[in-house]
């Protein structure tokens, strides 16, 4: 069972190379762009990322120093937070109709391998397959861009194995991104279900056919009931401040203008920023799943019952 | 004699049209059958309906398992190559390889690996990198790796040339039939397949025609070339089937006594694809009087 699981998504890796192809083109470009700053930097003799320069600044107090380099870690991350956004829902809307468009289901499906077993692969990629490539490209990045960073002040007389490696609050910044990029599909979840419906639905064009009821029936609802009620919804789960893992007491305190000097002179971890309990606690996110679960049962019945060749 | 396929009264409805319109027939173990039909005849949703790809009416069991219900189950021991089937372009030969051996429990990687060293086909080759003759190659090396006790060609060799499908019968003959196999197959090209045929099942208007082994077509058709006064007492003795050929006209005969045709000219067995054609005629001839 666990074995079937690990081929079939193995198999959707082959296939849809955009999973690693899209974190890794975000990575080269992010590291690209950093290198670039640097050299500009060294070519005009200016100080194009003065914030780099700060770090080594001996006064910093070392919690400031920890949260620009997490800040630093989690802005680079953004970056492939909306590439992995726009891919989840590209590859949930091509999984299922590919196999048709290319002729290949009859192949797939002469192997012993159940509808079920296949419709739960191309969802288990999206959850787990895509957040751990745009993890592991992140993580390179972060690496990449941290000893850029380091020669840059080594270049300068500074010394980075203290500015920087001793500061960098890497595995707490990790952890915590892991636990975003992995909760990220979760919240998207009824989304997803309702592309795999899509993709092993419609004959042609899945795009128009999995966007335009997510467009017009909000307003649908406006026009009869003058309310915003599912646009809103929709709109909520698109968006990533809204997923409900955030740990609102934390943030308060932290942006609390008064209070900032407070927060910072802390240590400071990103961790706490998330509370993992209040996602896994919350009705949305398991409302969400339940529509995801019936969306991909929808999904895995039309691509057992559809007897065209 | 047990049998693999049994089935009673099957149907198959697309709205108002009966694909597979009420059939019953068994197929037997070590047989290789070739299933027969003009185009819409219903052939390939039969072949769905035992593969398990459709549900269908009646009572339908392949190896004594409901194949729409149990495909899982059905498909570690049967095969299918169909000309609708295709390899998916993308994948790299050993990845197919990969994936078989991971997701099928009765695939020899070894075995196939063997057969794939006879071709020129290279592991590192993507499928769209194969010629169409290649791409038969490559799943026919995957199919006959993997001990199933029913093979299923639907068109295996559509659109390959002459050499190709000589080759892949021949395999399939020399390396993997056996008297614990069972091959069902479906063709345009008749008569490149019919001396390996055991048994042959002709299907018209989703019913069977003929249900019939090799050996039995002798004796119930025959073929009469003959001229002259011969041709019209011929004609008198109620051929099935009629056509001229070099100047002669050739007759088939259902079910007649072989001495009643002695002197009137030379008599054969027909070959399957003459058979076909009368059969198919004249079913339609009677259905045009209906």
């Amino acid at each position: 069972m666990i074995s079937t699981q690990i081929a079939l998504i193995r198999r959707e890796i082959w296939e849809h190379r955009s999973i690693w192809i899209t974190p890794a083109a975000v990575a080269f470009v992010v590291t690209f762009i950093a290198i670039a700053m640097v050299i500009m930097a060294a070519a005009f003799g200016e100080t194009v990322n003065p914030e780099i320069e700060q770090l080594a600044d001996a006064t910093l107090p070392e919690s400031v120093r920890r949260v620009a380099l997490a800040a630093l870690l989690v802005g680079n991350t953004t970056v492939f937070l909306i590439a992995m956004w726009f891919l989840l829902i590209f590859y949930c809307l091509d999984s299922l109709y590919a196999e048709r468009k290319d002729k290949s289901i009859l192949f797939w499906r002469s192997l012993p391998i159940t509808d079920a077993e296949t419709v739960v692969s191309k969802l288990l990629t999206a959850v787990l397959a895509i957040p751990v490539a745009t993890m592991a490209a992140a993580m390179v990045s972060h690496i990449l861009n941290l000893i850029i960073m380091s020669v840059w002040l080594g270049v300068q007389g500074a010394n980075p194995f203290r500015f920087i490696w001793g500061a960098v609050p890497l595995f707490d910044t990790w952890a915590a991104i892991l636990i975003f990029l992995l909760a990220v599909p979760l919240w998207l979840a009824p989304l997803l279900g309702w592309f795999l419906f899509i993709s092993a639905w419609a004959k042609r064009g899945p795009f128009l056919r999995a966007v335009l009821p997510i467009a017009i029936l909000p307003i649908l609802e406006y026009i009869i009931f003058r309310s915003w009620n599912l646009g809103l919804a929709i709109v909520e789960r698109l968006s990533f401040t809204a997923i409900p893992i955030f740990n609102i007491s934390e943030f308060a305190s932290r942006f609390d203008e008064d209070n900032l000097h407070a927060a910072l002179a802390q240590d400071v971890s990103l961790m706490s920023v998330l509370d993992v309990g209040r996602f896994l606690g919350s009705v949305q996110v398991w409302a969400g799943l339940i529509v995801c679960g019936l969306l991909v049962t929808a999904a895995i019945y039309v691509r057992r019952y559809r007897g065209e060749s | 004699m047990t049998s693999l396929v049994t089935a009673r009264d099957v149907s198959k409805r697309f709205g108002d049209l009966r694909a597979v319109d009420d059939v019953s027939f068994d197929i037997e173990k070590g047989r290789i059958l070739g299933l027969i039909g003009p185009n819409g005849a219903g052939k390939t949703t039969l072949l769905k309906a035992i593969l398990g790809l459709t549900e269908c009416e009646g009572e339908l069991s392949v190896l004594g398992l409901d194949p729409f219900k149990q495909r899982k189950k059905l498909m570690r021991q049967i095969c299918f190559i169909a000309d609708v089937a295709v390899l998916p372009r993308w994948i790299k030969v050993h990845q197919l390889l990969d994936f078989v051996d991971a997701t099928h429990p009765n695939f020899s990687r070894e075995s196939a690996e063997t057969h794939l060293a006879k071709t020129k086909i290279k592991k590192t080759s993507k499928v769209r990198e194969l010629s169409k003759g290649m791409v038969a190659q490559l799943h026919l090396s995957i199919i006959m790796a993997i001990n199933a006790r029913l093979l299923v060609l639907d068109e295996p060799t559509l659109g390959l040339d002459i050499l190709f499908r000589k080759e892949f019968y021949a395999n399939l003959l020399s390396d993997y039939f056996d008297e614990e196999r069972t091959i069902l197959v479906t063709t345009h090209q008749v008569e490149e397949i019919e001396n390996i045929l055991t048994d042959i099942m002709f299907i018209n208007d989703g019913q069977i025609l003929v249900n019939a082994s090799m050996d039995s077509v002798g004796e119930n058709w025959v073929e009469l070339a003959a001229s002259g006064d011969n041709a019209a007492k011929a004609k008198g003795l109620g051929p099935i089937f009629e056509t001229e050929m070099f100047g002669k006209s050739v007759f088939i005969f259902e079910n007649v006594n072989r001495s009643n045709l002695d002197g009137l000219g030379d008599l054969r067995t027909p070959s399957v694809a003459d058979l076909f054609v009368a059969k198919i005629k004249q079913a339609r001839a009677a259905g045009g009087v209906a």
